[in-house]
């Protein structure tokens, strides 16, 4: 994928296992600024594999804590299975594998490779970001923050009720660990004083911080405070009292958390004051109702227009506005209604209708449009040579994610320049699949609420700044994340010149995806396919294979795995299971399977039981096992007809055993879905009886002899 | 098109005895269309011959696998000559003539048949094919609606139904149609009715004269003339 292909330290550390894979970007993927790999490591969840899928995170994301938390999940919003029910809950997945694995998969290993000092101005996200990764490339790398601590918004912005300090910090100690250099209490005033001291490139992320003025009557009285500020104060600890009512304005997330911020600080009256509607307000919906579970109030269509401190309290005039045509930015224009006025008291005024970055003129930097700094958007070079800028001060404010993408990019860039290279646009060449289902594949996908995690009860967690939301457990982690399509890793014809056009993918598809274009030619598209694996299992020309073959081959290497330690453990009457891997944490028969397999069971993990060939099975038999069986996850399967198609493989395989008068009761297929018997008894009966086949043997033997 | 079955693998292992080094020779059009000798087909017999052999404990074989375009054109052939070089016996998994003109064109080579060939059909569904025609040469299916009595009426006869038909089922079976109720309710779809009400006359059933040939023009110069 894009990691593997732009750069080296980007390179994704599991190998790709074949020499082909013609997987499609997915749209998640292609939605999240990083490119983070999410339906790998969704995928490596749902198999229980978590520190596998931590690894992945790991390596498309240098904080991933930060962004467990806080990620605005523009992955989620592109989420295909929205055309089914709902999207994936992405970010919790992720925070699930970090906080599990903790500070496992961690790579702190960074080689001091070239001598060329970088110096970086802001320690933001895309600053964090760039360090981390300049610093993996081997560069002496120095951060410079005004402030005393490290973070940037993530310290002084977001309040601690949805990202803990300790996250934070722990991510910023590793920064440390790989041998960044950081001065904290250092306001940058000149670039120039920067070079003198030998820095040769220089990275700017200094932020927008600046808040928006309202530009009315009475904005700058006492009692009047602005978002940016009020936060920055909360989070620096400096403990301010807004008093009980408090009225926020704005409408972006922001004010939210300004809202949520005065609650906990023991406000008992706070509103939220917006001029547009409820349709039009930016802030995270999630966010909106977690604000009126606690109690904060949204006076939309309304904007304050006169302040006026009188005795101790801000008296607040208002007016009521309705929206008209739609201005440059797409949204209604909030037009006030004339005689709508109405005022009201509060204690304090906390405005939050945005913020811009504020450069130092000093800087000598060319400055667009909304205070930001003017970049080249394939070099990041801003108009002075060895000035390179990024994140909130370039484009407004944004997201985290966007910055610390930023940042990784910024990185590759100062590393070209600094080695002299060609800067390469690193825009995606890989293939993303479309976004649209059809109806009718969306309509044949079985429907599977999604998981939200439990968060805190909102009269506990409006008392503090206690972090509100929980981690999922293991079995519900699992269950969401097999709600995952696995976008863009469907079947292929690969080799047309095999195809018998016997229309056998198009007869056994169980959501009607392959078709006959009007040339008669058998189409498979890759942006309908589900994956499944059940025409490349049938096609009987061999013509068919999974976009990411793995997913196939691995089952040859694992059974040859599974005779290696049985040779080892010297295991006779060996057993060998072919067991879904994504039902091992889902069924309690699986998960029993693989912690304690019975004596002389030997499991062979399979990504589901549909890709289970005769073959496979045969090969069992011929390496020397004297049972085998498949079993499947039960109803937790994607799919109604599973069990339909492992059936046709078992039964062909079976007649072959009675025609060798082996006997075709050694081979079972457990599908815990339809059994009857407890599965756990049933594979009991079945060792036993495998057991007693083998000791009748044995004995006829010695007979014989 | 051709449909085949394969043969059970103990009449494969018996008739392969006597050959150390089999080629296991699949076919790519019919017998892959009815899951019998295609690619996927060949590997599992191929798997299955091996069980064998681990079973009656004496590897006496080697298999190598090869699946062609299509066995009943000699030029396909030729494309595997190197390995057909190298074997003792080639188990064909095409239908009859591929197996023959593996014959044809490997003089010294022995060709095993590890299908049967059954029947001309087509697929009703995934997994279940029927048969259709007899290639009795000497089509009538204008005159029974595109329905052909002599392959589907289980008695073959012309001018049906008899009075074995029940329901519009067969005496023979309860399961099976009735040919002659199928072809009288198309056409009457058809308004044809009047079809059913002629006599057909026995058709000629002076055997065949085997082994046809179909030549496309009388100027092109056969070898063994006009009967192969
Ligand atoms: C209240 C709030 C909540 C937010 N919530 C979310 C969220 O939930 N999810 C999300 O994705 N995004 C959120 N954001 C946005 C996100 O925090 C920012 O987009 C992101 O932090 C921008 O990163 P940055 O590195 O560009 O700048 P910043 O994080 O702003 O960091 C800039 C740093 O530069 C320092 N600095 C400035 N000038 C100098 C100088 N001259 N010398 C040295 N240091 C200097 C500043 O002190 C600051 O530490 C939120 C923002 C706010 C304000
Ligand atoms: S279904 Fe899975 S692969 Fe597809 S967009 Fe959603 S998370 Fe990504
Ligand atoms: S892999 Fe499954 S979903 Fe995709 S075309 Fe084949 S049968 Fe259909």
């Amino acid at each position: 994928m894009v990691s593997s292909k732009t750069d080296t330290l980007r390179q994704s550390s599991r190998t790709k296992e074949t020499a082909f894979d013609h997987s499609l970007m997915p749209p998640c993927q292609a939605a999240c600024p990083l490119h983070m790999e999410i339906r790998e490591y969704i995928d490596l969840i749902a198999q229980g594999k978590v520190m596998e899928a931590l690894q992945v995170i790991r390596d498309g994301n240098p904080f991933p804590s930060i962004c467990a938390y806080v990620c605005t999940h523009p992955c989620e919003e592109s989420c295909r299975r929205v055309q089914v029910d709902k999207p994936l809950a992405i970010r919790a997945l992720k925070r699930f594998a970090v906080e599990f694995g903790g500070d496992r998969m961690i790579d702190l290993e960074a080689d001091l490779k070239y001598d060329d000092k970088v110096a970086i101005v802001g320690s933001g996200p895309a600053g964090l970001g760039c360090a981390y990764y300049l610093r993996k490339l081997g560069y002496p790398v120095t951060i410079f923050e005004a402030y005393h601590e490290l973070g940037g918004m993530l310290r002084v912005g977001i309040p601690q009720y949805r990202l803990p300090r300790q996250v934070l910090d722990n991510e910023i100690q590793r920064l440390v660990q790989i041998g960044v250099e950081i001065r904290t209490n250092t306001r940058v005033v000149s670039l120039d004083l920067l070079s003198d001291m030998g820095y040769k490139a220089i990275f700017l992320t200094i932020g927008a911080h600046q808040s928006l003025r309202m530009g009315i009557e009475g904005e700058d009285s006492p009692g009047v405070i602005d978002g940016a500020t009020f936060l920055r104060e909360v989070n620096l600890g400096l403990k301010p009292s807004p008093g009980d009512k408090i009225a926020v304005v704005g409408g972006g997330n922001v004010a939210i958390d300004a809202a949520r911020t005065a609650v906990r600080l023991g406000s008992k009256n706070v509103s939220i004051l917006y001029r547009r509607s409820a349709q039009e307000i930016p802030a995270d919906p999630e966010e909106i109702e977690q604000a009126h579970q606690e109690g904060i109030e949204i006076h939309y269509l309304t904007t304050p227009t006169i302040i006026k401190r009188t005795d101790g309290h801000l008296n607040v005039t208002c007016v009521k506005m309705e929206l008209g045509e739609p201005d440059t930015s797409g949204r209604r224009r909030p037009i006030p209604i004339e005689g709508s006025e109405f005022s009201d008291e509060f204690d304090t005024v906390i405005t939050a209708i945005g913020q811009a970055p504020q450069i130092p003129q000093a800087f000598n930097l060319r400055i667009g449009r909304g205070s930001t700094i003017q970049v080249d958007p394939v070099t990041l070079t801003t108009t002075r040579a060895g000035v390179f800028a990024g994140g909130d001060a370039v484009t407004g404010p944004s997201t985290v994610t966007e910055a610390l993408a930023t940042g990784r990019k910024a990185a590759f860039r100062i590393h070209d320049y600094l080695q002299h290279k060609y800067p390469k646009d690193d825009q995606d060449k890989d293939e993303v699949i479309s976004g649209e289902l059809l109806s009718k594949t969306a309509e044949s996908i079985k429907t599977r609420s999604r998981q939200d995690p439990e968060v805190v009860s909102p009269k506990t967690r409006s008392k503090d700044f206690r972090p509100i939301e929980k981690v999922y457990n293991w079995g519900i982690a699992v269950a969401e994340a097999r709600r995952c399509l696995r976008c863009g890793m469907g079947a292929e014809i690969l080799f047309q010149d095999k195809c018998a056009s016997c229309l056998t993918c198009l007869r056994v598809c169980p959501y009607g995806v392959p078709f006959l274009d009007e040339t008669g030619t058998i189409q498979i598209p890759a942006d309908q396919c589900q994956a499944c694996g059940i025409c490349v299992t049938e096609c009987p020309a061999g013509a068919i294979v999974l976009r990411k073959p793995y997913d196939r081959s691995h089952i040859s290497d694992a059974l040859a795995h599974a005779f290696r330690q049985a040779t080892e453990t010297k295991t006779s009457p060996l057993i060998i299971g072919f067991c879904c891997q994504y039902g091992l944490y889902g069924t309690g028969l699986l998960s029993g399977f693989w912690r304690q397999a019975k004596a002389g069971v030997q499991i062979v993990p399979v990504l589901c039981v549909a890709k289970v060939e005769g073959q496979h099975l045969l090969r069992a038999f011929e390496m020397g096992a004297k049972g085998v069986f498949v079993a499947g996850c039960g109803e937790m399967c994607a799919r109604d007809k599973t069990s339909f198609w492992v059936n046709q493989q078992i039964e062909k395989v079976r007649k072959v055993l009675d025609q060798l008068g082996m006997g075709s009761e050694r081979l079972q297929f457990f599908d815990p879905s339809v059994m009857e018997e407890d599965p756990t008894a049933a594979l009991d009966q079945f060792t036993e009886q495998i057991g007693g086949l083998y000791l009748d043997s044995l004995l006829k033997q010695e007979v014989k002899s | 098109m051709i449909i085949v079955e394969q043969k059970p693998v103990d009449e494969i292992q018996r008739m392969i005895a006597p050959y150390e080094r089999v080629l296991i020779l699949g076919c790519g059009t019919c017998v892959t269309v009815c899951n019998a000798g295609g690619e996927r087909e060949v590997s599992f017999l191929h798997d299955a011959l091996l069980l064998a052999e681990v079973e009656s404990k004496e590897i006496s074989h080697t298999f190598v696998e090869h699946t062609v375009k299509r066995q009943c054109d000699e030029e396909f052939l030729d494309l595997i000559a190197e390995e057909a070089n190298d074997v003792d016996a080639i188990l064909s998994l095409a239908c009859g003539i591929g197996a023959q003109s593996i014959a044809e064109r490997f003089p010294e080579m022995v060709v095993l048949p590890g299908v049967n060939t059954s029947f001309m059909g087509m697929a009703k569904q995934w997994g279940v094919w029927d048969e259709r025609c007899t290639a009795c040469g000497d089509c009538r299916l204008d005159d029974t609606a595109g329905i052909c009595p002599i392959t589907r009426c289980t008695k073959g006869i012309l001018n049906g139904p008899c009075a074995g038909t029940k329901n519009g089922k067969c005496e023979v079976s309860p399961e099976m149609d009735c040919a002659w109720i199928l072809i009288y309710q198309r056409l009457e779809r058809l308004g044809q009715l009047d079809k059913m009400r002629r006599y057909y006359p026995p058709r000629n059933f002076r055997p065949i004269p085997r082994p046809r040939r179909i030549m496309a023009s009388p100027s092109i110069v056969a070898v063994g003339g006009s009967h192969g």
